[in-house]
């Protein structure tokens, strides 16, 4: 032990006015020294509280890239919580979704004639994902889940919107490559929303999965109708959109509605 | 208070739950009965996470069965489902801090340091930075009833919690179950006896979806009064019997030949019980 704490020290130290390496190096002199740590005055209260600020900087969550990502982008940290924990926002389904797209896009750009296959494929993407996001058979977590506050409906929304969100963003991304007008690329927008949201409502009566399928098949059903009247590019027409648009609001206003009337879960 | 009434269940044509009437009040009380007697579809109904057939549940006034007041119960309640399933990719502070966003603690710093108290009392406080998936069994089994104690609920819902731990652990569970118990409505089931001798005010035996005894570990005990047995030779052929570690044997039901009476435990109150029921 070649030096002990001197007075100035100690009073820097106790202080907080040291830097943090001669502090450091105070600190681990204390912890030898019974001498240097007999003077160094402290109160119970401090020390439990300093005990405390330690354990909760060891004991801490650990935030992956994405949710600091989107606490950056301002969402409440509790909510981008919730976000991240959905299931299908795993590695596979996202490689998945991933490498349809780029199949749909590769398609139509080697012939423009696989273009609607990429806009009706785009609005599948969310039902699909939101099967797969909440329910016994797909969460492991499920039943131990079930039993809080925000399960049911509440819990089923956020992982749609997350689910919603990634699968625009990734769809979004896509469709500038597509070998068609603006307007016709982003067309798969709106029957996306719809769609989810239909998905959403529906699920307050029949299982998830089964939401996800009837409404699949509806969206499927309307699309291979323009196309059998030969004309495809109705579905995604003007006229179309608003449809899909008012649809959507309506849908919207219901689930709301539903909300506010306190109806957070269907079973 | 929670009242219990004709509580039905059935999958396809078996009955889990047939017409089970319970009441439960603050304190420990123990679920035994054999596979499939209806005690985690029991608790599942209490937990909300299964709709009953037929029956009603009225907890601190709270019916379940509707959608407002059913989320009213689970802001109240701590579960620990039988075979809790976890997010293998989240730490141990994740997925409890998870759960605990999903109970509403929406204050960050609040919520980690419920977060912390709670792993504290399991003793998981060094693992909590460990991923789910490189934990024991029995840590996991401990990280299940941490996410239950968040928020300190008035209902505590254990489902088989002892599955797993080592008896020391069983020990600091007992130690805090119990304390737990001072104040709280805690329902546990469990296979093990000693687990209810050592821990639970109240036993309530389940068979066949209903209730086949209800009272102190102690009556249960006394089911088997006068039916216990040592003898220094083994008897010819008896209902239940087996040779105890100081070489004599424990018959259980009729007196073999020159047999001593034994004072019954809660597992020979049990097993009568059930024999008796067959
Ligand atoms: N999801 C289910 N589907 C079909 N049968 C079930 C299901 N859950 C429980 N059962 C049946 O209900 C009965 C009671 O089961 P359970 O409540 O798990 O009993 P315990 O927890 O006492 O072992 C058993 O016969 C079991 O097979
Ligand atoms: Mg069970």
């Amino acid at each position: 032990m070649t030096w002990h704490v001197s007075d100035d020290l100690r009073e820097g130290y106790l202080g907080g006015g040291l830097d943090p390496a001669l502090a450091m190096s105070v600190e681990t002199h204390l912890a030898r020294c019974a001498a240097c740590r007999a003077a160094v005055p402290y109160e119970p209260e401090w020390l439990e509280e300093s005990w405390r600020r330690l354990e909760a900087r060891l004991v801490a969550p650990r935030p992956g890239p994405a949710e600091r990502l989107l606490a950056r982008c301002g969402v409440p940290a509790h909510l981008a919580r919730l976000l991240m924990a959905t299931p299908t926002l795993s590695r596979a389904w996202l490689a998945a979704v991933g490498a349809a797209l780029a199949f749909a896009v590769l398609a139509a750009r080697v012939d423009p004639a696989f273009v609607p296959a990429f806009l009706v494929a785009a609005p599948v993407l969310p039902p699909a994902g939101i099967a797969l996001a909440y329910g016994p058979r797909v969460d492991p977590a499920y039943e131990l889940l079930a039993a809080t506050p925000l399960a049911g409906a509440r819990l089923l929304l956020t992982r749609a919107a997350a689910v919603l969100s990634t699968a625009v963003v990734l769809a979004g991304a896509a469709s500038p490559l597509l070998p068609a007008p603006p307007w016709l690329c982003a067309a798969w927008l709106l029957p996306s929303l719809a769609v989810t949201l239909a998905c959403l409502a529906l699920s307050r009566l029949v299982r998830v999965p089964l939401a996800a399928l009837a409404v699949t098949g509806l969206w499927l059903a309307v699309a291979g109708a323009a196309g059998f009247a030969g004309d495809w590019v109705s579905a995604f027409a003007p006229a179309a959109q608003i449809g899909y648009a008012a649809a959507a609001a309506v849908l919207l206003l219901r689930l709301r509605a539903a909300r506010t009337r306190g109806e957070t879960d269907t079973g | 208070m929670i009242r219990i009434k004709d509580l039905t269940k059935t999958y396809g044509r078996r009955a889990a739950l047939d017409g089970l009437t319970l009441t439960l009040g603050v304190g420990v009380t123990g679920l035994l009965g054999p596979n499939g007697a209806g005690k985690t579809t029991l608790l599942r109904c209490l937990a909300t996470t299964l709709a009953p057939d037929g029956g009603r549940i009225d907890a601190y006034g709270l019916d379940p069965s509707h959608p407002v007041q059913r989320t009213a119960l689970r802001r109240r309640l701590g579960y620990l489902p039988q075979d809790p399933g976890f997010y293998p990719h989240f730490t141990a502070f994740d997925l409890v801090d998870y759960v605990a966003v999903l109970k509403e603690l929406t204050d960050a710093r609040q919520r980690h340091a419920e977060v912390r108290r709670v792993l504290a009392e399991v003793g998981l406080t060094d693992r909590a930075g460990t991923k789910v998936r490189r934990l024991s069994g029995g840590m996991r089994q401990r990280l299940a009833l941490a996410q239950a104690l968040l928020g300190d609920p008035d209902l505590l819902i254990l489902d088989e919690p002892t599955v797993g731990l080592d008896p020391e652990q069983r020990m600091s569970f007992r130690a805090l179950v119990s304390r737990l118990g001072e104040s709280r409505t805690v329902v546990l089931s469990t296979h093990q006896t000693e687990d209810v001798a050592a821990l639970c005010e109240r036993v309530v035996v389940l068979r066949q979806g209903g209730v086949v005894f209800d009272g102190t570990p102690g009556a249960l005990a006394a089911v088997a009064e006068g039916r216990v047995w040592l003898s220094d030779a083994a008897p010819e052929v008896s209902t239940l019997f087996w040779r105890t570690a100081d070489g004599r044997y424990r018959t259980l039901g009729e007196p073999p030949p020159a047999a001593n009476p034994a004072a019954p435990g809660v597992e020979d109150g049990y097993l009568m019980l059930l024999g008796e029921a067959a």
